[in-house]
Order: C-alpha cells, then structure tokens, then sequence
C-alpha cells in the first residue's frame, strides 16, 4: 500500500513538473518580445488595488507590448528589496511602485540596478523629490499630493458638518502605521472640526501641529477633542480583522453611535457589516467598485471620495515612454511631480454616473488618449497637461 | 482514618479547584481593578459580551487545533491557512447560491476537514519533518485562496448575509460546548484517543505494540482543520470579509496567538483536564483583549505585554519550585541553611 502510495506521488510529481515546464516554456515564448514592468503592491487584495491590477492587467497589456509582474503584499521595507530584487532577476525594464515603506531606498536600489522607477497614485515628500528629482532611472510620481489628501479628508468632514452632523467618529486606517497619507486625511478631517471657535484638538487647532501630533502618537484620541460643538465618540485604525480586541473597539465605535464614521480608507471593509442595522453612516475614501455602488445605493455610505481604475494611466505612459528612450522631464532636467485629484460621490445616482465613466474595457485613459502622449517629442508641457485636464463626468 | 481519608480528599478537591480557576479568575481580578480604576468597563456595551464569547470560541478552538499536532512533536504551520481557504471555498459557494449561515458552517467544516486531511497525507508521504511539510501546505493553500477570488478579497457585504451565527450569543456558546465535549470525547475516551495519548507519550512502543500512528496522525490533521474551518467562519462573517492578500506565510500569525493559551491550559491541565483547561486559558486572553480595548492600548504595546507574559508564563514553568520555595520563603531557608554550614 505504502509503495503503491508513494509510486503515485511521484508519478503526480512527475506530470506536474512536466506540465508546469510545458506551460512556462509557451508563456516564455509569448512574453519574450514583451517589455516587462514590475510592479510593487502594499495591498494585493483590496478592491482598489483589485481594480488598479484589472487595469494593467487585463487593458493595457492586451493593448501594449508589455508585461506587467506583481509582487506579493508588501508590508515593509525589506519585502520591497526582496521584490525589486525578483523583478529585476527577471528581466524587468522598470517598476511601477504603489508600496511605500521606504521608497528613498526603492529608488536607490533601482538606479543600481539600472532599471526605471516611478511612483503611481502618490508622490514623494518634498524632501525625498529633491533628493532623486535628477536620478536619471527616476521617472517620477503621478498621484494625490499629500496635499491633496489633507484636502480630501478636510472636504470629507467639511460635508458632513454641512449636512448638520455634530457626533463623529474617526477610522485612521494606516495612521498606527505612520502611511503618510493616511496621516494627512485624518489630520484634514480634525482640521474641519478645529475650525470652530469653540473646538481644538489636544489643546490646538494648528494644522502642523495636529499632523506632527499624529506622526508622533499614530493614533487619535477622542477625548482630545475639545467642542462646544462636535463630538468625537470613537476612534479605530489597521486591520487586524481576527483579534477580539481589534473587534472589540470596532464594536464599541459602533454602539457609541456616531452619526457619521469618517474614514481614511478601506471604512466599508472595516465597518461595512457592523453598521448594516444601524443609523450610522460611512463616509470614505477609496474607490468606485461593485462595493461601494451597494453600499452608497442602500445608504450605509453617504460619501466617497474615490480614483478610478485608469488613474495610473498616465504614470505607465510616462514610463514606457522612459524605457523607449523617450523620457519626460520638466524644468532642469527634473522627474516628474504632477498631482491627481479625487473623484467625490455623495448620491448613488452621482457614483453610477462616475463608476459606469471609467470601466475595465473603456477606461476614461484608453489607448487612443494615452497615444496622445506615447512616442517621441512629448514635451513636459504637453504631458502636464494631460494629466491636469479635469476629467470629472459632467452632471 | 476515615477522617483523615476524607481530609484528604476535601484537600485535594480544594488543591485542583484552586489550580483549576486561580489563572482565569485572578487574571479577570486584576484587569476588573484595572480598568474600573481607569474609569472604563471591559464589556462597555451590549455587543461586548458577544465578543467576549466569540474571543473565547476562536482561541479555544485555535489552541486545540495547534495542541492537538504540537503535543505529539508536529509543528503545524499550515492551520492559518486551512482558515482561509476553506472559508473562501465555502463563501464562493454560498454567495453565488446566496446560501445562509449555517450552510456556510457546515461547508468550511467539511472543507476544512478536507485540507486536514490532504495536509496530514502530505506529511505521512513526504516523511519530512512537519514544520517543512506544513510551511510548503500553507504557501499552496495560501496561494489557492488568492488564486480562487482571483486575488480580490472576499466581501459577504450587500450580498448574502452570513453573521446569524457569529452575531448569536447562544450559538457561540453552544460551538463551545460542543467542541469541547467532542474533544474531550475523542481524546480522552475513546480507543483514538488512548492511540493518540499513547503515541504522544513514545512512539516506537506504541507502534510495536500495534497502534497505527499514520492513520492517527492523519486524523488528528483532520480534526485540527476541522476546527480551523469553524474558527474562520467565526471571525471573517463577523468582519463580513476575508482577506486573500496575505501570501509567502502571512497566515501563520494565527498560531502564535495560541502559544500563551496552550502553555495556560497546559498547566491547567495538571489540576483538572487539558482540554478545559484550554478553554479557561481563552477565557483568560479574551478577559486581556477586551481589557486592552477598553484602556485603549496600542496594538505595540498590546504585543509587547502577550510576549513578557508569554515568557514570564515559561520562566515560571521552568522554574517552578525555585518560584514556589520563594514564595513560600523555603528558598531563603535553604540558602540561609548552607551558608551557615558552609
């Protein structure tokens, strides 16, 4: 029996190496004239990055001669090396990076290896830009500046109190973990709430201060909030989703019945089940997927600033355009460093309007608008203002 | 004599009752004084004792399950991974046919059961050691589960509702008891568990003697993903969504959570019965969580204290009567004693 067992353990063995050659050795042949572009990821499985990958994936590889490879999750420093480190092994051209553990050290590690980088749906601080704005492999960043995220965080929580809601509570996402821009829309939504006479934030209603006060303690504290006004009865970040205590505060954000959860991101995943039942509202920052259309047409989102699948369009034409010899520079020889906004839904017929203008077989940055800027000649000015024209669906 | 008899027997009783409940109860004491001197409860709302109950159920399932292969010497890293992927399997199934709760149970135990059993085939016909054989079992299942959603979480939100059990108090309790009477059922009466106890204690006697440790193994992989399936069902209908993301081992966290409790019920173990004792010992990590929420501690200083506990907990049990001769000042005669004679 053992015997029998173990000839047919080898034998599976066997038809499965020579299965798995079979298909690599095709696939080889298919892929070997392609450009491949690595690509790092924070999140693999989020409905953002789910809808970020379909785009490259399924539409621009099938309209390009190229290959996008993806890392695994990354959710350090030292897994961003291992997988530059892989794509490089491969044989990739340039890697598109939407991880950002340490990318000073990204971008280091690639101009060693003499491939591109660029940043897609984000950008570089201030002090980071200056030190690679000339790094002849940096391609550059296309995305929300953390500007922008203040904003967007600040408009969030401007809306609601707009709409008469005074109890808040406040999901921080990635605050714990110090991403910056999770950082910037939560310190935008205590800002709103500062710029009430009567309201300060642990002492303060300084917007520096109210950052610094977040980068230092990764975390609000809703007794902080002073207010004649508001309330702030609860607040959550990360996403250890089986731990009791994780679930715990998620509970007791919940029964503290806020009128609205202002969220940093990924507020539906998180609060989506536990507010079914309740008047509690999710307002968020994500993106237009199948999702959130439920949720803002059953009414358990009420606002969602979002990007769109084709979003990092423009970064993919601006690297092709690199690795073909083609690179976009602007003033002084410098990468690029051009900013993106969100797209705000507060009905469900104003989310059906944006989600159906942007889908997976016409994306609003098709191939016939990103071979507007694919080739030779393509001026910074040019490429500049592709990516500025406002490209809002229209009521 | 008769006297003495029963003096003795009103001792004993007092000894393993005191052993029994001292962790638990003095654990729940202090982190009661804890946080009513903070001026927060551990169970602020009407959900909390649900929680209370659904934290209890998961590590006391998550602790047998690593107990039951870690107890015989297998290091078993693919339990995380059973979780997942037989939860994605079963919510596939039950979204596309809008199925409820219970058919959701019911499916990620029979899968979960399945994956048990293919992870301890996998093991008895490699013959490599099993903490290999179980990294290679969780990077294939963690791989399929990606492979399955076609690498996008799983969301039961807007599209089936799936939390009847998870949100049911009573449910909850009635996993519990369940559980722990089949486990102790199993491992404690029947000619499987005498097996089982007797390859745990050596395994070449046992196997001269006519036990059959491969089909032994095999099943105690095959209850362990049992109880895996019904732990990932417990956690992920109540968040309403599984995460796929967490490949090259991300889903092996989940056993070291286990690690304090085991060691717990262990020693709890020696008063009463292990099984219970594990369950006491989740009691006792849940009593920790809640109290860490209500103080609202961060998630660092959270591990922070599990690991001095943790190894506190081993210090101890390492050095059991050097502590108890302290305690009861022996340590201190003794030393006194040999320097006099010295």
């Amino acid at each position: 029996m053992k015997k029998t067992l173990r000839t047919l353990a080898l034998v599976m063995a066997v038809l499965m190496l020579t299965a798995f050659v079979a298909v690599s050795a095709v696939s080889c042949g298919e892929s070997a004239k392609k450009i491949k572009i690595g690509v790092l990821v924070a999140d693999a499985s989020g409905s953002e990055a789910v809808s970020f990958r379909n785009y490259y994936k399924n539409y621009i590889e099938g309209n390009y001669n190229v290959e996008f490879m993806y890392s695994n999750e990354l959710s350090d420093a030292e897994a961003e090396t291992a997988a530059i480190e892989n794509f490089v092994t491969a044989g990739c051209k340039a890697i598109i990076s939407l991880s950002s553990a340490d990318r000073p050290a990204q971008i280091a590690q690639c101009e060693k290896a003499g491939v591109y980088y660029a940043v897609a749906s984000g950008v570089l601080t201030d002090d980071e830009y200056n030190a690679v704005k000339n790094n002849k492999y940096y391609v550059g960043a296309i995305g929300p500046s953390l500007d922008v995220e203040f904003v967007t965080g600040y408009n969030m929580a401007k809306w609601a109190i707009a709409q008469g809601m005074t109890k808040f509570a406040i999901y921080g996402a990635g605050v714990g973990y110090r991403v910056d821009m999770h950082i910037q829309r939560t310190a935008g939504m205590l800002a709103a709430l500062c710029e009430d006479e009567g309201t300060s934030y642990n002492g303060t209603s300084d917007v520096g201060a109210i950052i610094g006060m977040l980068y230092g303690m990764g975390e609000v504290t809703p007794a902080g909030l002073v207010s004649d006004k508001y309330q702030l009865v609860g607040y959550h970040a990360l996403w250890n989703f089986g731990d009791a205590t994780w679930q715990q505060t998620l509970s007791s954000v919940v029964a503290a019945q806020p009128e609205v959860i202002l969220c940093a991101g990924t507020g539906l995943t998180v609060f989506g089940q536990a507010v079914t039942g309740t008047n509690v509202k999710i307002a968020d920052i994500d993106s237009f997927t199948d999702d959130y259309s439920i949720a803002m047409t059953n009414g358990t989102v009420c606002y969602l600033a979002g990007k769109y699948a084709s979003s990092i369009g423009p970064i993919f034409a601006a690297t092709l355009n690199a690795i073909n010899g083609n690179g976009i520079k602007g003033e002084g020889n410098t990468a690029l460093a051009l900013g993106q906004t969100y797209w705000v839904a507060t009905s469900a017929e104003q989310f059906a309007k944006f989600q159906s203008a942007d889908t997976p077989t016409a994306p609003i940055f098709n191939k016939v608008l990103l071979d507007t800027v694919i080739g030779e000649g393509i001026s910074y000015d040019t490429f500049k203002t592709f990516v500025d024209t406002d490209r809002t669906p229209k009521n | 004599m008769h006297n003495i008899e029963s003096k003795n027997k009103v001792k004993n009783i007092l000894i393993r009752t005191t052993g029994t409940l001292i962790i638990p109860v003095v654990v729940g004491l202090v982190l009661w004084i804890i946080c009513t001197s903070n001026g927060v409860s551990m169970f602020p709302n009407d959900q909390s004792l649900t929680i209370f109950v659904r934290g209890v159920a998961t590590v006391m399932l998550t602790t047998i399950a690593l107990a039951i292969n870690l107890n015989s010497g297998r290091f078993d890293f693919s339990i995380g991974s059973i979780s997942i992927l037989s939860n994605v399997i079963s919510a596939q199934i039950v979204i596309s046919s809008n199925g409820n709760a219970l058919t959701m149970l019911i499916l990620s135990i029979v899968f979960g059961t399945i994956l048990g059993i293919v992870s301890g085939a996998l093991y008895v016909l490699l013959k490599l050691p099993p903490i290999i054989t179980s990294l290679g079992v969780a990077l294939m299942y963690e791989g399929l589960a990606f492979a399955i959603t076609g690498g996008s979480n799983v969301s039961f939100f807007g599209k089936t509702d799936v939390s009847g059990i998870t949100m049911n108090i009573f449910w909850l309790i009635g996993i519990i008891i369940v559980v722990l009477a089949i486990t102790i059922f199993i491992f404690d009466h029947t000619k499987f568990g005498f097996d089982y106890n007797a390859l745990k204690a050596g395994q070449k006697v046992s196997v001269n003697t006519g036990i059959k440790e491969i089909g032994n193994a095999i099943a105690c992989y095959a209850f362990s993903g049992t109880l895996m399936s019904i732990v990932g069902f417990l956690s992920y209908t109540y968040v309403g969504n599984i995460q796929v993301g967490v490949l090259n081992f991300g889903s092996i966290g989940i056993m070291f959570t286990a690690f304090l409790p085991m060691f717990i019920g262990g020693f709890i173990g020696r008063y009463s019965n292990d099984k219970l004792g594990y369950l006491l010992a989740a009691i006792t990590m849940t009593f920790f969580a809640m109290s860490y929420s209500a103080l609202q501690l961060k998630s660092s200083t959270q591990s922070i204290i599990g690991a001095v506990l943790l190894v506190a907990f081993l210090i101890y049990l390492n050095n059991e009567q050097t502590v108890k001769d302290i305690v009861t000042l022996k340590f201190f005669k003794k030393l006194f004693t040999k320097k006099t004679q010295d």
